[in-house]
């Protein structure tokens, strides 16, 4: 029997953003933006959710005049991710052990 | 990119993939760039003080040093700004660290050197009589040398780059002997060192990371 795939990460965007932040201290807004191709309506929105659920920090902060957002993996979301991964190597190799 | 959720876990794997590679190779793109500019900063002065020791006068050309130290600081500020913003990776950080204690050491020694050229500081305080005029203390290229080969032997093997490590290990040892074996040619030695040590991995890293 499968573990069934985290339903916040197992969704083209957001697996994508965490994907970038597991490499990264921190990522401005338009870094992630320009990496994943998406919206800027699209991102945030996506930002919100995996903020929400504790998945990464949003904070809003300036770089000299300008306003900067600033997004950082959390542990909690570097353990989802974590466990997202071994699950789909699962779904991958069943036979494989766990 | 859009909101899709009926993914396979072959699609799920490959943007895992997609997306660390490509951040990883744009954050790269940005970091050879600065490498070269030290590199080629070392070996204009190297061989610009050979020029002046030989034509122009004695060792007190080599105060040129400090002025690469603020000229190679301006340009590295200028590729800073210059250069895509890209966020702070750990292997980014390590690296920097690596240089700048590279720098800190060897900026050290030819700053307490050149103290001791100036007057300012007695030999005696710094070198015991003995090793006054020994060869393998007054042979600072060696040392510098070494430590360049260092630098770059880790940088190799942060980036997990074997061109990198060897280019390391040719320009440290390569150096020190050198240095040692042609006393009056080390800042030839020191600029063939920069270019090994620095030039070719930033070369390296620069089109790596276009590839």
């Amino acid at each position: 029997m499968f573990k069934p795939l985290d339903p916040l990460l197992h969704s083209e965007l957001r697996l994508a953003v965490m994907s970038l932040l597991i490499g990264v201290e921190e990522a401005e807004f338009p870094y992630i933006k320009e990496q994943t191709g998406a919206t800027a309506g699209n991102l945030s929105v996506q930002l919100d959710k995996l903020a929400t659920a504790g998945y990464i920090t949003v904070e809003k902060t300036f770089k000299g005049k300008r306003p900067c957002t600033l997004c950082r993996i959390t542990p909690v979301g570097l353990k989802a991710f974590e466990e997202y991964v071994e699950t789909l190597s699962q779904y991958l190799n069943p036979g494989a052990p766990k | 990119m859009e909101e899709k959720t009926n993914m396979t876990a072959e699609r799920s794997l490959e943007i895992i993939r997609e997306s660390i590679e490509r951040s990883q190779r744009t954050i790269a793109k940005n970091s050879g760039l600065p490498l070269m500019w030290w590199g080629a900063c070392v070996m204009v002065f190297a061989l610009l003080i050979e020029y002046l020791w030989k034509n122009h006068g004695g060792p007190a050309w080599h105060l040129l040093w400090f002025v690469m130290w603020v000229v190679g600081y301006i340009g590295n500020r200028v590729i800073d700004k210059k250069k895509e913003a890209v966020p702070t990776t750990f292997v980014g950080k390590t690296i920097g660290h690596v240089w700048g204690t590279f720098g800190i050491f060897c900026g050290g020694i030819g700053l307490i050197l050149g103290l001791i050229g100036c007057g300012v500081i007695p030999v005696k305080c710094v070198v015991p009589d003995i090793y006054v005029n020994s060869l393998l203390f007054m042979n600072i290229t060696s040392i510098i040398s070494l430590c360049f080969g260092i630098a770059s032997t880790i940088m190799g093997f942060v980036l997990q780059n074997r061109p990198i490590q060897v280019c390391g290990l040719v320009a440290g040892f390569g150096g020190f002997f050198a240095a040692l074996h042609f006393p009056m040619q080390q800042m030839y030695v020191m600029a063939a060192v920069a270019l090994i040590g620095l030039v070719i991995p930033g070369l390296i890293v620069h089109f790596q990371s276009k590839n």
